[in-house]
């Protein structure tokens, strides 16, 4: 898994790549907690994810409830079918903001 | 071709066995395997993703909650077609699971834990733990495709 991010303003954008499983979630929730400091905004691209199992989910939960407690907004997108799916039987999908593209996740536009 | 015979020409059904250690990072050899396992077997690419996620669950739950992120226990996986199905046990010796959590996390939950047993349980068309002995054993099976021959 390859993590790397860009600030544009206030908004934080983070890219995740390769395989997020248990051998790589304890890494992503550390890079995503840092990554939430000092931004209002902080929006993740899972583009390049190639595989996504519970244990990446769980990451993702633990990270959205840590950015309402420090009122940071969160958001994801550029979704793969394949993550997507899991998204699905996991029965998440709906606490998430789920956007297609950066620009429309970078605004917020039409959660 | 019926469904209960091989997906192979040969008639030979299929059978692999791992041994693997507790470790994660072997979690992707398998599930390299497992989809072009599925693929083989007629799974299309959703369904071969599916399958491979919840057997990857099946065995990040033994690594976890089994062997407590102890990279030193062995896990072993065997995938056989049987009649109509092509069967999963995973076995280890690690601690017995919490029946009492298996699958107890409220669906629509906003916890961040307990959704591996769920996605076993929605993916698989069987799945049942067993405890025997020291050893613990998950046996899951999902019903094969109608070969395109048979349909």
């Amino acid at each position: 898994m390859k993590t790397s991010s860009r600030d544009q303003g206030n908004v934080r954008i983070v890219a995740v790549e390769g395989d997020v499983d248990l051998s790589s979630s304890g890494d992503l929730r550390k890079f995503l907690f840092e990554a939430l400091r000092g931004v209002r905004r902080l929006v993740i691209n899972l583009g390049g994810i190639h595989y996504l199992d519970s244990s990446g989910i769980a990451t993702l939960i633990e990270v959205l409830k840590e950015s309402q407690k420090t009122k940071t907004e969160f958001a994801l997108f550029a979704m793969s079918p394949a993550v997507h799916e899991v998204f699905r039987l996991t029965h998440v999908i709906k606490i998430f903001q789920v956007y297609e593209t950066e620009e429309q996740a970078v605004g917020g536009a039409g959660a | 071709m019926h469904s209960s015979e091989s997906r192979s020409r040969s008639g030979v059904r299929f059978k692999a066995e791992w041994r693997l250690p507790s470790d994660p990072i072997f979690l992707s050899v398998v599930r390299a395997a497992m989809e072009r396992l599925c693929a083989a077997l007629g799974w299309n690419e959703s369904e071969a993703r599916s399958i491979t996620l919840a057997v990857d669950e099946a065995l990040t739950n033994v690594i976890r909650h089994a062997y407590h992120k102890r990279a030193d226990g062995v896990i072993e996986l065997v995938c056989e077609e049987k009649e109509g199905v092509l069967e999963f046990l995973v076995s280890d010796t690690g601690d017995a699971p919490d029946l009492s959590k298996i699958c107890a996390r409220a669906k629509e939950s906003q916890a961040a834990g307990g959704m591996g047993t769920h996605i076993i349980r929605d993916v698989m068309d069987t799945a049942d733990y067993q405890r025997t002995g020291m050893a613990n054993r998950l046996v899951m099976t999902k019903r094969l495709r109608p070969s395109v021959e048979g349909k």
